[in-house]
């Protein structure tokens, strides 16, 4: 790695970048356009974010908070719990004493951000020994942390056993190189039957035990209550925003399913997320109210992306679908399943309820949230049994009125890799025109940006969709 | 050399298995060594590790699986989509690894495509990825599902003292493997590292009475041989990603060097131990494969594989260890990582590999690592 790039703090920079970009949200034009002028890169995110108004600003403001809790948990006295995207963070927020830190939810900042994106810390794992066929997600900043670019980290903590091999096998590396306790919750191939529950409940509560021991902080009922409380009035804005999507044209900018997902990542159960989610909710009703899409312009065709967003270059892919009025309708990262989702009708039985009778029910329901986190629900079993891949895409798809599906991921991804034609083949019998995109989502090396435009381009076009 | 395990290890037609289909015993095959063969046997039914070996292209593995991916699934896709598997009365797909649990999906599809190439029993087989806890009881109630769903297959009953039985059987076999290992650990040694292997793949795919015989008379021989292999070569181990292929041997040997052990699946590396004959054989059985294993599939449970190979790699006397991994299987890439390092604490020289499955492509690469590795363990200089 560049020794220059071990002098700058990682969740520094992060806390920094976001603290600068919210107060541009305050800014005059003229000072707007000299600040775009110096950061052409960073400009990528920022303008098109900034143009969304009021819950981009709260969206700016959540990510600054995490990254500052982060850099400043020791100084406070806090542990800092390495984890996943799909790891709903609830369990930590519910302890006096422990702050997350999300690999991926990094790649993704610096993808977007950064000219190299983090190429460097990519290719870091790769040299102090971890397979650089591994999923560039989890590579991107566990390169830092390696590096010691990053917080120190005290414990490590995953759902992904069953899930995705190269998720878990990165974490568990991670935790080796830095000789830290790890943790990861196991995934049977089933969701709903009885045995498969009580086996999420009890390892769930293995995992509390785990960050007591090693966490050594006090876990506070009464604050799991708010959180969980907090998180249904969440769930009901995001259902809101959700039912809303299903209109033609869709009302929801296709940057507002990015917001959404990084929102509940980092911050589930937490009141500026509440807040951000009604800001978007007011911005989508007001389009819905006057008949406008998103795009800002007309609708031309709608696209349900089955797997999950491209941050390699900006914001390309979103721009990208801007500008040739395509609707981003959702993904696998946006959706979460709780029981009063719309688009649970297709799936009965299947969703989490919150439950917060007792500390029992309400260790059960985060277990039963864990279980259904994108990815951690949808690639366990095989892709055609029920609630699984094909399920879920094909009911989503329908629901929000796709004209197209679209794979996007990382070379990593051993998982869906290994069963992606299977799906494209069903998906397309079931009359979705279905593209797969082969660029890394993370790591534009791999496929220039201009490359997969240019494939988007080719398929919107021979399939007749444009 | 034992023709019967030079046979098993290069071949997927075999004539042992012929006769246990001609004698009416069904014949399952598996993809992973967490399925207990114990279960099988004692339903009267003969379990065979699926192997890819002799692929010559991969054009129906790359029909279903995308490109990313390793190519061992890929490989056994192709033989069973060209008909080699077409004896197997069923199959037990094992969530050994993303590549292979998707082993699953893909042959059912393509079983939907090509007719005849599902077995009429395919079955997933569920594994957890951590060995104890909560999991320990999970797998258990996984290897009960599986025994179940044999009975009512093959319209059988598996009995405790058939599972006694099968139990005692596989433990003799264990206990001779370890008799393999102790005379290959000797210096000097007078069986070469090709020869043991096949012994190794033979007894994955072999019946295991046919087997045990013939391993006895080959530990039995070998115990009476006076011209070592040894002499004046360096002794290797080799460890990493799912390994069939006696040619990576052979082509080790061949710029010589012996292989005194090795920790591959296929090899020595499921045989650390015995099952418990003194309790009930389901969760001894249970404890024995989940808990007794070192694949690196298990997450957070590096040190305890670190400790077991590095015993492993002391008892066997060896100069050096080579790590191999096939090109996507992150999980031995990564270890193999870590492994290096720790190996060299402690003064172990290791060469670190990535192939894809089989031989077909990369002989010559890999000879040119062999020899460099080799050299410089003569040298000194590592």
């Amino acid at each position: 790695m560049r020794p220059e790039l071990k002098e700058y703090a990682l969740d520094e920079l992060f806390a920094k970048t976001f603290d600068i970009a919210g107060k541009a949200v305050r800014s005059t034009d003229k000072e707007r356009a000299i600040l775009l002028r110096s950061i052409p890169y960073v400009g990528g995110l920022l303008e098109p974010m900034l143009a969304l108004g009021k819950p981009a600003a709260t969206f700016l403001e959540i990510m600054g908070d995490y990254y500052t809790n982060i850099v400043n948990a020791r100084a406070r006295g806090k542990k800092v719990v390495m984890t996943t995207f799909c790891f709903d963070p609830t369990i930590f927020y519910a302890f006096d004493n422990l702050v997350p830190v999300t690999l991926e939810v990094g790649t993704v900042i610096t993808s977007i951000l950064w000219k190299r994106g983090s190429f460097d810390y990519m290719d870091f794992c790769t040299e102090v020994g971890f397979s650089e066929t591994g999923c560039s997600s989890q590579r991107g900043t566990m390169g830092a942390y390696l590096a010691g670019a990053g917080v120190d980290i005290d414990m490590v903590a995953i759902n992904m056993g069953g899930v995705c091999d190269t998720n878990g096998n990165a974490y568990s590396f991670a935790a080796q190189y830095l000789g830290k306790p790890f943790y990861g919750l196991d995934y049977p191939s089933e969701l709903t039957p009885g045995d498969v529950t009580d086996y999420h409940h009890k390892d769930y509560r293995a995992l509390i035990r785990f960050i007591e021991e090693q966490g050594g902080g006090r876990f506070d009922i009464d604050r799991l209550r708010e959180l969980l409380e907090e998180k249904k009035i969440q769930d009901e804005l995001t259902h809101e925003l959700e039912d809303m999507q299903r209109l033609v044209p869709n009302p929801v900018p296709g940057l507002f399913n990015l917001m959404l997902y990084a929102g509940r990542y980092t911050w589930s159960g937490g009141k500026k997320y509440t807040r951000m989610l009604k800001e978007m909710v007011d911005v989508v009703r007001a389009n819905a109210d006057k008949g406008l899409s998103g795009l800002g312009k007309p609708e031309k065709c709608r696209a349900f992306l089955f797997y999950i967003d491209n941050f390699s270059f900006n914001v390309g892919m979103f721009q990208w679908l801007r500008k040739n009025q395509v609707s981003h309708m959702g993904n696998m990262l946006s959706r979460f399943f709780p029981d009063n989702a719309p688009y649970r009708r297709d799936v009965q039985g299947t969703c989490y309820r919150i439950d917060t009778t007792s500390l029992d029910t309400m260790i059960d329901t985060l277990a039963d949230i864990n279980a259904r986190m994108p990815m951690t629900r949808t690639i366990r079993g095989p892709y055609d049994a029920p609630n699984m891949w094909l399920e879920d895409s094909l009911s989503l798809a329908e629901m929000y009125k796709a004209d197209c599906c679209i794979y996007n991921g990382t070379p990593g991804c051993r998982n869906t890799w290994s069963n992606v034609k299977l799906i494209m083949r069903d998906l397309e019998k079931h009359g979705f025109p279905t593209h797969l995109v082969y660029a890394d989502a993370f790591d534009g090396r791999v496929e220039s940006w201009e490359t997969t435009a240019m494939r988007l381009d080719e398929f919107f076009s021979v399939r007749g969709l444009l | 050399m034992s023709a019967l395990f030079q046979e098993a290890a290069q071949s997927i037609d075999l004539a042992a298995i012929r006769t246990a289909k001609q004698n009416g015993m069904p014949v399952v095959g598996l993809t992973c060594s967490f399925a207990p063969v114990e279960i099988f046997y004692a339903a009267g039914i003969v379990p065979v590790r699926l192997r890819g070996i002799h692929t010559e292209s991969l054009a129906i593995g790359d029909a279903y699986y995308g490109p990313f991916v390793c190519t061992f699934p890929k490989a056994l896709l192709q033989q069973a989509g060209s008909g080699f598997y077409d004896f197997l009365d069923g199959a037990v797909i094992t969530s050994g690894c993303d590549g292979m649990r998707r082993l699953d999906e893909c042959w059912r599809k393509m079983g939907s495509d090509i007719e005849g190439t599902l077995p009429r029993w395919f079955t997933l087989f569920d594994v957890p990825h951590k060995p104890d806890g909560v999991a320990l009881s999970w797998y258990e109630s996984r290897i009960r599902k599986l025994m179940a769903a044999i009975e009512e297959r093959f319209h059988v009953t598996i009995t405790i003292e058939a599972l006694e039985k099968a139990i005692r059987d596989q433990n003799m076999i264990r206990e001779k493997i370890w008799e393999l290992g102790v005379l290959r650990s000797q210096d000097p040694v007078f069986i070469t590292g090709t020869e043991a292997f096949e012994a190794l793949i033979a007894r994955t795919v072999l019946p295991s009475d046919v087997y045990l015989d013939a391993l006895t008379s080959l530990v039995d021989e070998v115990k009476n041989r006076t011209e070592p292999v040894s002499l004046g070569k360096k002794r290797l181990f080799v460890t990493g990603s799912i390994c069939d292929d006696v040619d990576l041997f052979r082509q080790i040997e061949e710029k010589g060097a012996v292989v005194v052990g090795e920790s591959v699946c296929y090899g020595m590396r499921n045989s650390c131990d015995t099952v418990r004959e003194d309790q009930d054989p389901v969760t001894a059985l249970a404890e024995h494969y989940l808990s007794g294993s070192i694949c690196p599939r298990m997450f957070g449970y590096y040190p305890m594989r670190r400790d077991a190979i590095l015993d492993m790699v002391k008892t066997a006397k060896a100069d050096g260890v080579i790590m191999q991994n096939i090109r996507f299987c992150d999980l031995h890439g990564s270890e193999n990582g870590l492994l290096e390092k720790d190996l060299e604490k402690e003064g172990i020289p290791a060469l670190r590999i990535e192939k894809e499955y089989g031989t077909l492509t990369e002989k010559g690469r890999l000879r040119m690592r062999f020899d460099a590795f080799l050299e410089q363990l003569k040298s000194g200089d590592t």
